[in-house]
């Protein structure tokens, strides 16, 4: 044991020698994954609410009341992302394309929830923006969840006064009514736009961390042609330890790259680990131990450097996309979340996604670790069965 | 003079085509072995056979008194393998090549640093020991390739083509060392395809020709097979012997 893990470590910092000396492996595993974030993330955050051009649109009918006061929150700051306009133009604005739909607060807002009845706020778009509805009704029902608990408080005042009853019913309805994204951040001050690079960097991450790691099965099969790992076995290393201080090597280099490109992504793209920053981090570093255990495993399986090079291409240009490293995996159908579910990539991805975009605790993602422990082991298995130090010539 | 290394009916396949054929020879102690044959005849597969690189399909190889197959351990602390490619990084120096490999061998990071430099000096590089080796002639790299099997201090040395494609200044400096650790007690195994060489460094030649072990003895007794050993040359014996027919 002491001898594999000397000689691993030995043949582990060595390899990582040469990968500081190799401009282009250097560039291949850091630089290039920065570039497709980057262009990625300017690609994908046109579509997002920061977008001048989404801004929302409110209008009331009302002259003073509830909605006033909600306008007035809401329209405090630029940043909020959300202007008044008057009923009328709101409606003529719609209608020109200007803006592509607003809210509408009614005349009878106020009256209706003083005295007790159901009162709504009107979500108006233009027909087939399934996009626009869905941003003004989450600012809705964020609105909603508000006045419910402003018109319990008001509520007890209008009963002392005798004034009337509110419906505690519907009230408590619109409360309960899942916040969205928008309001949770609204609340906290200041509206944060959606972060495309929270799902760009973990999926551009996941690929590269794999496709460097694959690569590292050409240096692998070059080593078996040149003869130097005869003659490191004819010195009486193990095999094991040529597997395991290959691997190894092949660790390091992911783990330098998740957090090069973490720390990146954290302080240029303020990207966001969610609750539980440690889930984001185990997930990431088994992910890395998958990749390398992947890497080795190609060796075993390819005799030379130039099959070494195809299969790695080959490989991680399939599994990226399907793994959901190009476009988040919750927007793909059914069969293609499955068909995810055969790579380690998806499992790393819909870890990535649930921690980073959906709130998801630490536990929710355990499964998701023990499925990549689960894909190392596998890879490790074939590596060890098939490895070999002697190349045909 | 003693048997150091004594290989035993060596047979090896490769997906059904024997490429070595029960095999049979000696290398003794303290003296050059040539291994000489015509492309594919086999020498290189021997050669990983002996050094623990390759199980046999059949046969046995006692290295040292040591069985290659039940104590592989000890056989590898007693040899020293310079593969006939360049099996090095070109990337790093002579030196941490050598360092490298030495501590890989099991030596202390300081012994092997030591044994380096002294080896180094031997191959006359100590010059540029601390250049990559990528930006090395030839020649020199060659002369990398041989010190990297020394750093172990093996008691006997393959050496796989080793002057493979060298000017014969490079040549001759290989030479020397060669036939200096022979004399210092080591055994050698060599193979080569120039005749020549052959005929200058071995003290006993082998002739492998498509896996088979055709002839065995010294340069002179082989010659004197054919002809006058004072006029005939190892060349003439070995096209004699294995016919000139291409290979490959
Ligand atoms: N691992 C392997 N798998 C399949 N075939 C192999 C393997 N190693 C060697 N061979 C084949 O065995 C034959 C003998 O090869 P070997 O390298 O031992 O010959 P050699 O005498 O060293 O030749 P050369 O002078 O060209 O170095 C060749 O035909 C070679 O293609
Ligand atoms: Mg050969």
């Amino acid at each position: 044991m002491r001898l594999f893990i000397r000689q691993a470590l030995l043949l582990s910092l060595k390899d990582t020698r040469l990968f500081f000396k190799d401009r282009f492996a250097l560039g291949f595993a850091l630089l290039f994954p920065i570039l497709f974030i980057v262009a990625f993330s300017l690609a994908l955050g046109d579509i997002g609410p920061e977008d001048e051009q989404l801004r929302m649109a409110v209008a009331t009918e009302e002259e003073n009341g509830f909605s006033r006061e909600v306008i007035d929150i809401l329209t405090v700051t630029e940043t909020t992302g959300v202007d008044e306009w008057d009923p009328k133009d709101a409606g003529l604005a719609l209608h020109e394309g200007r803006i592509p739909g607003y809210l509408l607060f009614p005349v009878d807002f106020t009256q209706r929830i003083f005295s007790g009845e159901s009162t709504e706020i009107l979500v108006i778009t233009a027909d087939g923006d399934p996009e626009t509805k869905a941003v003004l009704d989450g600012l809705a029902r964020s609105i909603g969840g508000r006045i419910g608990t402003l018109s319990l408080a008001v509520r007890g005042v209008t009963e002392l006064e005798g004034l009337g009853s509110l419906d505690l019913v519907k009230l408590g309805e619109l409360g309960a009514a899942p916040p969205s994204i928008f309001f949770t951040s609204e609340q906290v001050g200041d509206v944060e736009p959606f972060n495309a690079t929270n799902f760009t960097l973990p999926g551009y991450l996941t690929m590269f961390v794999f496709f460097a790691a694959a690569l590292g099965a050409e240096a692998i099969a070059r080593e078996r042609q040149t003869q130097t790992l005869e003659r490191l076995l004819a010195n009486g290393v193990r095999r094991s330890s040529i597997v395991g201080g290959k691997m190894l090597a092949s660790l390091y280099r992911g783990l330098l790259q998740l957090f090069f490109l973490w720390v990146l992504g954290i302080f240029a793209f303020s990207i966001d680990f969610g609750t539980s920053p440690l889930a984001v981090i185990a997930v990431s570093v088994f992910m890395a131990v998958a990749s390398s255990a992947f890497g080795v495993m190609l060796a075993a399986l390819v005799q030379t450097v130039k099959s070494a090079s195809s299969a790695a291409v080959l490989t991680s240009l399939t599994l990226a996309p399907l793994g959901g490293c190009w476009w988040p995996l919750f927007i793909t159908p059914d069969w293609m979340q499955a068909l995810a579910r055969l790579t380690p990539h998806g499992w790393a991805n819909d870890a990535f996604n649930k921690l980073m975009l959906f709130g998801a605790e630490g536990q929710d993602v355990l499964v998701h670790i023990g499925a990549l422990a689960l894909f190392a082991v596998a890879f490790l298995a074939v590596a060890v069965g098939r490895f070999r130090t002697v190349s045909a010539n | 003079m003693e048997d150091f290394l004594v290989a035993s009916d060596l047979t090896k396949s490769f997906d059904g085509t024997q490429v070595v054929a029960s095999a049979s020879f000696t290398v003794r102690s303290q003296e050059i072995f040539g291994l000489l044959g015509p492309n594919g005849a086999g020498k290189t597969t021997t050669i990983r056979m002996l050094s623990t690189v390759l199980d046999p399909d059949e046969g046995d190889i006692r290295i040292g008194g040591h069985s290659v197959a039940g104590e592989s351990d000890a056989v590898r602390r007693l040899i020293g393998v310079c593969p006939q490619e360049l099996a090095l990084y070109p990337e790093l120096s002579a030196t941490d090549n050598l360092v490298f490999f030495g501590r890989m061998a099991g030596l202390p990071g300081g012994e092997a640093k030591a044994r380096a430099a002294e080896i180094l000096e031997r191959v006359g590089l100590t010059d540029r020991a601390k250049d990559a080796v990528r930006k090395y002639s030839g020649g020199m790299k060659r002369r990398v390739n041989i010190a990297i099997a020394l750093m172990s201090k093996p008691r006997l040395l393959f050496l796989d083509e080793p002057t493979v494609g060298i000017d014969p200044q490079s040549r001759n400096h290989i030479f020397d060392t060669v036939l200096a650790l022979r004399d210092e007690g080591m055994s050698v195994l060599y193979t080569t395809h120039y005749m020549e060489e052959a005929d200058r460094l071995c003290d006993r030649i082998g002739i492998m020709d498509a896996g088979h072990v055709i002839a065995l003895g010294t340069p002179v007794e082989l010659k004197t097979r054919i002809g006058n050993p004072d006029t005939t040359t190892l060349e003439e014996v070995f096209l004699s012997l294995t016919g000139r027919s291409l290979r490959d």
